[in-house]
């Protein structure tokens, strides 16, 4: 078990290519934690803005009547990748992980695998 | 066809940006960036909330408003009740209660900080909200059970800023927050997502927002955000006051009774 700031440096140095990760609580917008970014890149204003990326997500599935749960969520910019996760342990309702890639040096497979990891492990 | 053209108005005056960031510093509350500037230790005690202080980080919120950590660790089966109460009668606060917890091995560190921070970020927005009575700062030492996490009032502030602001932008009157809320007669339902419907479910013309919150374990203010949500979409309406509130809302100010005929009417079209 680890906690949410060792969960999210795990990421960033675990993970190929990761320059930024949050933690963020979708009804709210917040980020609980955030780390890596840049003065370029504001992680909290991604985070606000992403929530609702899932948000809409979510009622477009409610509206089909689809019973699924979205395990994550992929974005493909020219240069960068963006993965949000939800987190779906009993307590983590409510929450994504959302990991910023760096396109050139990122083996999405991969960083998806081990986005599920830390997510196993930050068991919240 | 004519085209009709006007002169455009003249610009708005509009302040420096940076200086009037600077002066809405001392905006939720002056008392509080004083206390963080000088790095207090003690209980912020204002009229909707407490703010428990730590060399001027916050490290622990309370509201009447917001269901507390126990509430939201005891909801969905993470402990059971009994479990949490006698850690919460062994301990100080709620948060060396999770602690305490913690090192029993009945909590993970991960599930009690993040709630911690729901618990703490979700009071602080009632503690802070606009009030009608200064606050009281009572000095204290350095408390016993430490801390889970503290946050630096700065990232207080803003979040409370923008939580208020999030709830603007969805739906500006404030109305259906305190008061106890009403189903409105909708033809149609809209199509709601399943924690909306479950608020709806507890809306009876008793409970208000804040006990809705409590009833289904999760912070005031993302109820606060369905219900806002559900009254944009008229399902919802503000039910009767009650006494006291009723009475401190009347006015007999002739302008806003107008005002406030005039906005049920449209409203009810």
């Amino acid at each position: 078990m680890a906690n949410t700031e060792t969960s999210l440096k795990e990421a960033l140095a675990s993970i190929e290519g990761a320059t930024g990760v949050a933690l963020v609580d979708y009804t709210s917008g917040m980020a609980l934690g955030t780390m890596g970014g840049s003065k370029g890149f504001d992680l909290s204003v991604a985070a606000a803005g992403n929530t609702d990326v899932v948000r809409a997500k979510m009622r477009t599935m409610e509206h089909l009547g689809l019973k699924g749960q979205i395990e994550d969520i992929l974005i493909t910019l020219s240069d960068q990748y963006h993965l949000i996760r939800l987190i779906s342990g009993r307590g983590g309702n409510g929450l994504f992980l959302y990991l910023v890639l760096d396109a050139k040096r990122s083996n999405l497979a991969m960083a998806r695998h081990q986005l599920k990891r830390i997510e196993e492990d930050l068991e919240v | 066809m004519t085209a009709v053209t006007t002169t455009p108005p003249p610009r708005l005056p509009v302040r420096d940006k940076a200086e009037a960031r600077e002066r809405a510093w001392g905006g939720v509350s002056p008392m509080l960036t004083r206390l963080a500037a000088e790095r207090a230790t003690g209980v912020l005690v204002r009229e909707r909330g407490t703010l428990h202080l730590a060399e001027g980080r916050v490290v622990h919120a309370e509201s009447p408003a917001a269901p507390g950590l126990g509430t939201l660790l005891t909801a969905h089966g993470t402990l059971d009740a009994d479990t949490w109460r006698q850690a919460a009668d062994e301990a100080a606060e709620p948060p060396g209660a999770g602690l305490l917890l913690v090192g029993r091995g009945r909590l993970t560190r991960g599930a009690l900080e993040l709630c911690h921070l729901e618990t703490l970020y979700d009071a602080a927005y009632f503690a802070l909200a606009p009030s009608s009575t200064p606050g009281r700062f009572r000095y204290t030492s350095p408390g016993r059970s430490g801390a889970v996490r503290a946050v630096p009032v700065a990232a207080l502030e803003h979040e409370t800023l923008r939580r208020r602001d999030l709830l603007h932008r969805i739906w500006p009157d404030p109305a259906t927050d305190e008061a106890p809320l009403l189903r409105a007669d909708t033809v149609a339902l809209p199509a709601l997502t399943a924690r909306q419907r479950a608020v709806l479910h507890l809306v009876d013309g008793v409970r208000t927002a804040p006990e809705i919150a409590r009833a289904m374990g999760r912070p005031a203010f993302h109820t606060l955000v369905d219900v806002r949500r559900l009254a944009a979409a008229g399902v919802l309406v503000r039910g009767a006051l009650k006494p006291a509130e009723a009475a401190r809302i009347e006015t007999t100010d002739p302008d806003i009774t107008l005002l406030k005929r005039l906005r049920d009417a449209l409203e009810s079209l």
